[in-house]
């Protein structure tokens, strides 16, 4: 299951980065998300996964058996991760629609005239 | 009850006051008594934290590697000092310099979000809770970069947002893979915990690689840094202000964080590396900074190479290098917002930022000059102003870890500050410009609006660099025991465990 999960994340972060790397400014931004989704996985797999009980105490008992729990903590911390994300991606799809209303381009080429020259 | 939460909870409550306001004129007055109470509070803390060592809050009474601990040791302390100092002056600055239309779209709040991400950036002891205050900042810091929408704020905040977006996903991958290996996210845990391991298995540990990354995005360090040059000159000069003072500096704080409590175990591999980061971001910054010809780029390309001094003050790894490096960070905070702020002005009073339409502005505006002569000299590093003692402190440094040839060069790329500096200067103050017609155009446009809280906001931080410059020994001296502190780990790493 680990093998599988890492070169799923492996693919989709080369997705991700070809992604970023296009022209398009949507293609971007959909790169933007591709890579957010890879890196909550990314924890996910960090955090150890298997096939085991949810962590609550049984009732009746002082302590909770550490064999049969997964580790709570990564998922706490990808909601976290997630609702972060999720923020983001409606403020960047807000940014581009109003980039679009204003210069009516898609093109990134187009983002040159705050370079440096 | 322990005071460090109102970091946080004040500007929160702000946020949520703000909300409820819709008279402009309440809205500044609010923003004020913020700036005013969280420096105050920043004043009380640091006091505190002086006679202490350090302070620490344990939140919902989690005992520590399992809660969120909050901690502010003497390092903490002075950055959300300075930072406080930068935020009353940007706020007062922003009442007058930012547009009605902005100031009543609630300009403020976004700013008391920096100011809650920044502080609680400063006090995170717990490394993820580091990432959400970096992305509370961070959220903050894309709505007043394309607040207002104009067509080079969109562009630079695409830019900005995007690469600031990737240094995130550095950060927290680097979190999660560090979390899988360490099973802990408190940062003193940490510490001890790699203190433990001894030798590392893999030298290239991939996620202090990652957090190294993201962390080097975010402060603009060499070969990371082409989001800061491409976007802070697009949004209204106070926005660029806030953002030069504060938010790179938050990047530059984690990393020296991050470096002393489990970084420098292997600093046979890390130390080289920051070194030449350092010593590239210095000698690039200030280079491409000279090839500018308008106002604030050149002062951004400069952002870059002073975040180098502080980046090779850590890289020597001493406690006078490092106690260098925090007096430098303070330094450039207010130095840097203050050359912002006379930009803004100088925008504001010709409407053109571009060195060649400018000029003789020394003739009718002194004091702004020699406002400016205050900030831009303090950066080159004159005495007696607070540059001198912080590049003074870096070679000093260098010359006694026998790093002879960085400080040669930290030497030169101060000359060539000086030379960019004084190209502005010249431009900007004293060349004269030809046509008259213009000028007294301007001047009538001029005296209908006096700068009162502008100039006051420039002078509190004039004030500051002075202080700093002339009072060096005392806060020199705060900084080696913050340095002797962060180098001697344990001490913090028992303090939270304890």
């Amino acid at each position: 299951m680990e093998l599988i999960l890492a070169i799923f994340i492996g693919i989709l972060y080369a997705g991700g980065v070809y992604l970023v790397l296009r022209r398009s400014i949507v293609k971007v931004i959909l790169g933007i998300f591709v890579l957010a989704n890879a890196t909550n996985l990314i924890i996910f797999l960090a955090g150890g996964i298997k096939r085991s009980g949810e962590a609550f105490i049984a009732e009746g008992k002082e302590t909770v058996d550490l064999a049969t729990i997964s580790d709570p903590l990564p998922q706490a911390l990808i909601l976290t991760a997630i609702v972060i994300s999720l923020g983001i991606a409606a403020y960047i799809l807000a940014l581009k629609y109003r980039y679009f209303e204003v210069t009516e381009t898609h093109d990134l080429d187009q983002l040159s005239k705050t370079d440096q020259k | 009850m322990s005071i460090l939460p109102l970091l946080i909870i004040v500007p929160f409550t702000f946020i949520i006051l703000a909300l409820f306001i819709h008279h402009v004129r309440i809205k500044n007055a609010l923003s004020l008594i913020l700036g005013l109470t969280n420096f105050a509070l920043a004043f009380y803390i640091l006091k505190i934290v002086h006679n202490a060592g350090m302070l620490k809050t344990q939140m919902g009474s989690w005992p520590a590697p399992y809660g969120i601990t909050l901690v502010a040791d003497r390092f903490s302390a002075f950055m959300i000092f300075i930072s406080a100092i930068v935020f009353l002056a940007v706020t007062l600055y922003s009442i007058q310099s930012i547009d009605k239309e902005r100031l009543k779209n609630n300009y403020f709040l976004f700013t008391y979000g920096i100011l809650m991400g920044v502080n609680g950036s400063f006090i995170a002891g717990d490394i993820f809770n580091l990432y959400v205050w970096f992305e509370v900042m961070l959220m903050s810091s894309f709505i007043l970069i394309s607040f207002g929408g104009e067509k080079a704020q969109l562009e630079g905040s695409i830019k900005y947002l995007i690469l600031n977006l990737i240094s995130s996903f550095f950060f927290v991958a680097g979190i999660g893979i560090l979390y899988g290996k360490m099973g802990s996210l408190n940062l003193a845990d940490l510490a001890l915990k790699f203190s433990r391991i001894g030798d590392f298995p893999s030298l290239f540990e991939p996620s202090l690689i990652l957090l190294l990354v993201g962390f080097a995005i975010k402060g603009a360090l060499f070969p990371f840094f082409f989001w800061l040059p491409a976007s802070y000159h697009t949004p209204p000069p106070a926005v660029s202000a806030l953002f030069a003072g504060l938010l790179t500096k938050v990047g530059i704080y984690s990393l020296i964080r991050i470096y002393t409590l489990f970084l420098h175990h292997y600093d046979y591999f890390w130390n080289p590396i920051i070194l030449w980061m350092g010593i590239l971001s210095m000698v690039i910054g200030v280079i491409t900074a000279t090839s500018q010809f308008d106002f604030r780029k050149i002062l951004s390309f400069h952002i870059i190479s002073q975040v180098g001094y502080v980046i090779i003050g850590l890289a020597f790894y001493t406690i006078s290098g490092l106690a260098a490096a925090i007096f430098f960070l303070g330094h450039n905070m207010l130095s840097k917002t203050n050359a912002f702020l006379v930009a803004g002005w100088v925008h504001r009073e010709r409407n053109t930022l571009s060195l060649k339409d400018l000029g003789d502005m020394f003739n009718k505006h002194t004091l702004w000059g020699i406002l400016f002569f205050i900030s831009a000299f303090s950066l080159a590093g004159l005495p007696p102003l607070s540059g001198f003692a912080g590049k003074y402190l870096i070679i000093k440094a260098g010359i006694e870890s026998n790093q002879i040839i960085v400080a040669m060069v930290a030497l030169f790329v101060g000359l060539f500050t000086l030379f960019s500096m004084t190209k502005i200067w010249i431009e900007v103050f004293w060349k004269n410009t030809k046509n008259e017609k213009n000028d007294s155009e301007q001047r009538i446009k001029s005296n209908g609006l006096p700068y009162r809280y502008m100039i006051t906001a420039s002078i509190i931080l004039a004030l500051s660099i002075i202080v700093m410059g002339v009072w060096a020994k005392p806060i020199a001296e705060f900084c080696e025991t913050a340095a002797t502190d962060l180098l001697n780990n344990q001490k913090y790493i028992n303090f939270v465990l304890g």
